[in-house]
């Protein structure tokens, strides 16, 4: 399973793709299982330039019954920072938020898809 | 301080309308990403985790409470009420918005500040003794040495364009406080045999990947000489630095290619060419003089009663009188260090409330003049000793009245991977983690000096390589691991530390500084600090120690 996601140009928040639209949470973002769908969506956002910074697929895992991010840098991403809980994405709680903490995988830091294919 | 004339004032407007132009311009597509990068990095502003981050400089450290009023405006308003200041001694606020940072840039030119010069391959913002007129040491106030070099380097067009970035640091005093050894450029002040004052010039010092000690190039250069010597080290650079390799293009690789006598050769014979034209008319250098000769103290008694009186009765004031204070040069007077440390806290961290409690400070007992450390604390450079027990209460009640400079709890972190795009792993949890342990100040106390620092990632912005206990974030198959390194130094007797053997799983960081502390209070002599103990005893007693735990 995989998500698409971005940083916003205007004001540089993490977004993920939900049907052409950018959402800032990620328990409202599309879940691809068909890479060719992933691709054409990634193919999509590269065409917004002035919407979004460097759009790019990430790799999910399951966790608590739903998807989270495998690498533990998009986790990051998509909750805020460890040291202040109540800044960035993870101040509004829930079960996906809640999801995301719980989750373990572990992948290379970046946890990109095709970060070797890209550059 | 250094007051900007209506020239300085007129640029630093002039960079902040152009920039809302350029922004303009991205957000209407007529600039790519690619385009934009490199105006905005111009500007301090690059794209992190979470949002923009803009680095705003704090040219050797300095500023007034107004500036610093004005910071924590800008962290109310635009931020999330607080900021990170660096080991560079800037400021950085982790949560900015593209469409808001014109309107910020305006604000701090307001109040003659700027992020210019904090990113970039250019000559960056000069790091200096944060004690910088206030120390009976200093054989020379290095400020005026540093405004010289900001405003020599800023416009500078030979200089806009280097291979990679370039950092310098001066310092005065015998006690560096500026890891001077680890710059691009170091530059210590000396005095002469005839009295004369020069400049020992320590260049090709550096961390991240690669980290050097830099050699010492020239022992003793008179101090009216130097621009032209500084040109004549950024002319070899400029010429021969690996511009084709990112990894290779500091100055530090190419002094280590060459070799010191070799490069300080290829200085001499460029700086013979320049002469003396290239140096600062005295005039100029009087005029800068003047701009911080402006301080005036009050003749008083070296011996405050007031103080004496409030110490004896107050031992969490006595606590901080041991560790936060250190000798003004005139008597009466203190310096006072801030630790930005709190137990559990994010290091380096304040929030604007705390800044501008910081701003009330130094308005009303600190001659409107307050410094940055590169340990990422903050200094009231002149308080009057009759004055330290009101400050002391005023800073407690801020949160801000930590007893802990220099000591084990005092711990350098960058962002790490809580906000930078770069990290390997986090720095700031283990920080607070370590701090934890060492809660108690009695313990932190007879444990005594001991810097720790801590990276994210080899980039070394948590300057973990000169730690006396080093840490950097790995990542082992996507898993925050952290890779120990002891004896560094940063500062006078500076050295890169050695690893300490494989690395280690975030949980067990903590125990594992636990472990080498009580090698350290075991092992040591009268006297020494962890640092001696460990270059006397070498890394096994320590290895021994936390690898036999580990298992
Ligand atoms: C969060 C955004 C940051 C980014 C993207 C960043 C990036 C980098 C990079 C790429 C290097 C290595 C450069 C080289 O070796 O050529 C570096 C070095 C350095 N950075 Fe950062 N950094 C960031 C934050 C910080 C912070 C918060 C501090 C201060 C706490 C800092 C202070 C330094 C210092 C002192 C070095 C020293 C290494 C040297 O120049 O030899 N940086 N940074
Ligand atoms: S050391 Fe690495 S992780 Fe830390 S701030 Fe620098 S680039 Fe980021």
């Amino acid at each position: 399973m995989k998500a698409l996601t971005a940083n916003r140009l205007i004001d540089g928040d993490v977004v993920f793709w939900k049907s052409g639209q950018w959402v800032e949470g990620f328990g409202d973002a599309d879940l691809f299982d068909d890479p060719e769908a992933a691709e054409a969506a990634e193919g999509q956002a590269k065409s917004q330039p002035t919407v979004v910074i460097d759009p790019y697929l990430i790799d999910l895992i399951e966790s608590d019954g739903l998807w989270a991010p495998l690498s533990y840098r998009e986790r990051i991403r998509a909750l805020g920072p460890t040291n202040h809980p109540t800044h960035g994405k993870q101040a509004v709680g829930g079960d996906v938020v809640e999801a995301l903490l719980h989750a373990d995988g572990a992948a290379r830091s970046s946890g990109r898809v095709n970060l070797i294919k890209r550059k | 301080m250094y007051q900007y004339d209506a020239v300085d004032q007129e640029f630093v407007a002039d960079r902040a309308r152009e920039f809302r132009e350029q922004v303009a311009r991205r957000l209407s597509g007529e600039l790519s990403e690619d385009q934009f990068k490199t105006l905005r990095l111009m500007n301090g502003l690059y794209l992190q985790l979470h949002a923009y981050m803009l680095r705003i400089a704090i040219p050797y450290g300095s500023l007034n409470g107004r500036q610093m009023r004005r910071l924590a405006h800008i962290g109310r308003t635009y931020d999330r009420g607080y900021g990170h200041f660096t080991t560079r001694q800037n400021l950085q606020f982790h949560w900015i918005k593209l469409r808001d940072a014109p309107d910020i840039l305006d604000q701090l030119a307001e109040v003659d500040m700027h992020a210019i010069q904090t990113s970039g391959n250019c000559i960056r913002n000069v790091t200096s003794d944060p004690y910088a007129g206030a120390t009976a040491e200093e054989l020379d106030d290095p400020r005026v040495w540093s405004e010289a070099i900001r405003q020599w380097s800023s416009l500078h067009p030979e200089f806009s364009f280097l291979p990679r970035k370039f950092k310098i640091a001066i310092t005065a005093a015998p006690k560096d406080r500026t890891a001077a050894k680890v710059h691009d450029i170091g530059l210590m002040i000396r005095r002469g045999r005839d009295g004369q004052l020069g400049f020992e010039v320590i260049v090709g010092g550096g961390l991240g990947r690669t980290p050097y000690v830099g050699p010492t190039i020239a022992e003793f250069l008179p101090a009216n000489r130097l621009f032209s010597y500084l040109e004549a080290i950024l002319r070899v650079y400029n010429r021969h630095g690996r511009r084709d390799n990112i990894y290779k293009a500091r100055i530090k690789i190419l002094v280590a290619a060459l070799g010191a006598e070799e490069f300080a050769r290829q200085v001499a014979e460029e700086w013979a060419k320049i002469g003396p034209e290239g140096d600062l008319p005295d005039t100029e250098l009087a005029r800068i003089r003047g701009a911080f000769a402006t301080t005036v103290f009050d003749a008083l008694p070296a011996h405050s009663e007031v103080f004496e009186a409030a110490k004896a009765a107050d031992p969490a004031l006595a606590r901080f009188a041991r560790n936060n204070l250190r000798p003004h040069k005139k008597p009466g007077y203190t310096i006072v260090e801030v630790s930005l440390k709190t137990i559990g806290e994010t290091p380096g961290d304040a929030t604007s409330d705390q800044m501008d409690v910081i701003a009330d400070l130094a308005e009303r007992y600190g001659q409107d003049d307050i410094r940055v450390t590169h340990e990422q604390n903050l200094v009231l450079p002149h308080v009057r000793l009759d004055d330290v027990p009101e400050v002391f209460a005023q800073l407690q009640a801020a949160g801000l009245a930590s007893a802990n400079v220099n000591l084990i709890s005092d711990i350098i972190a960058c962002p790490g991977l809580d906000y930078c795009a770069l990290a390997n792993a986090r720095a700031i949890p283990v920080a607070q983690q370590i701090a934890q342990t060492f809660a108690d100040p009695d313990r932190a106390e007879a444990i005594g000096e001991l810097k720790i620092k801590i990276s994210g990632c080899i980039n070394a912005c948590g300057h973990h390589h000169v730690g006396h206990i080093g840490i950097l974030g790995v990542d082992k198959k996507g898993e925050e691991f952290y890779q120990l390194t002891l004896g560094g130094s940063g500062a006078e007797d500076a050295a890169v530390g050695k690893m300490l053997g494989p690395a280690l799983p975030y949980d067990k960081v903590a125990s594992a500084i636990d472990t080498l502390v009580e090698v350290y209070l075991r092992e040591r002599h009268e006297g020494e600090r962890f640092l001696d103990t460990y270059r006397r005893t070498g890394v096994e007693p320590f290895k021994e120690a936390v690898y036999a735990d580990a298992h």
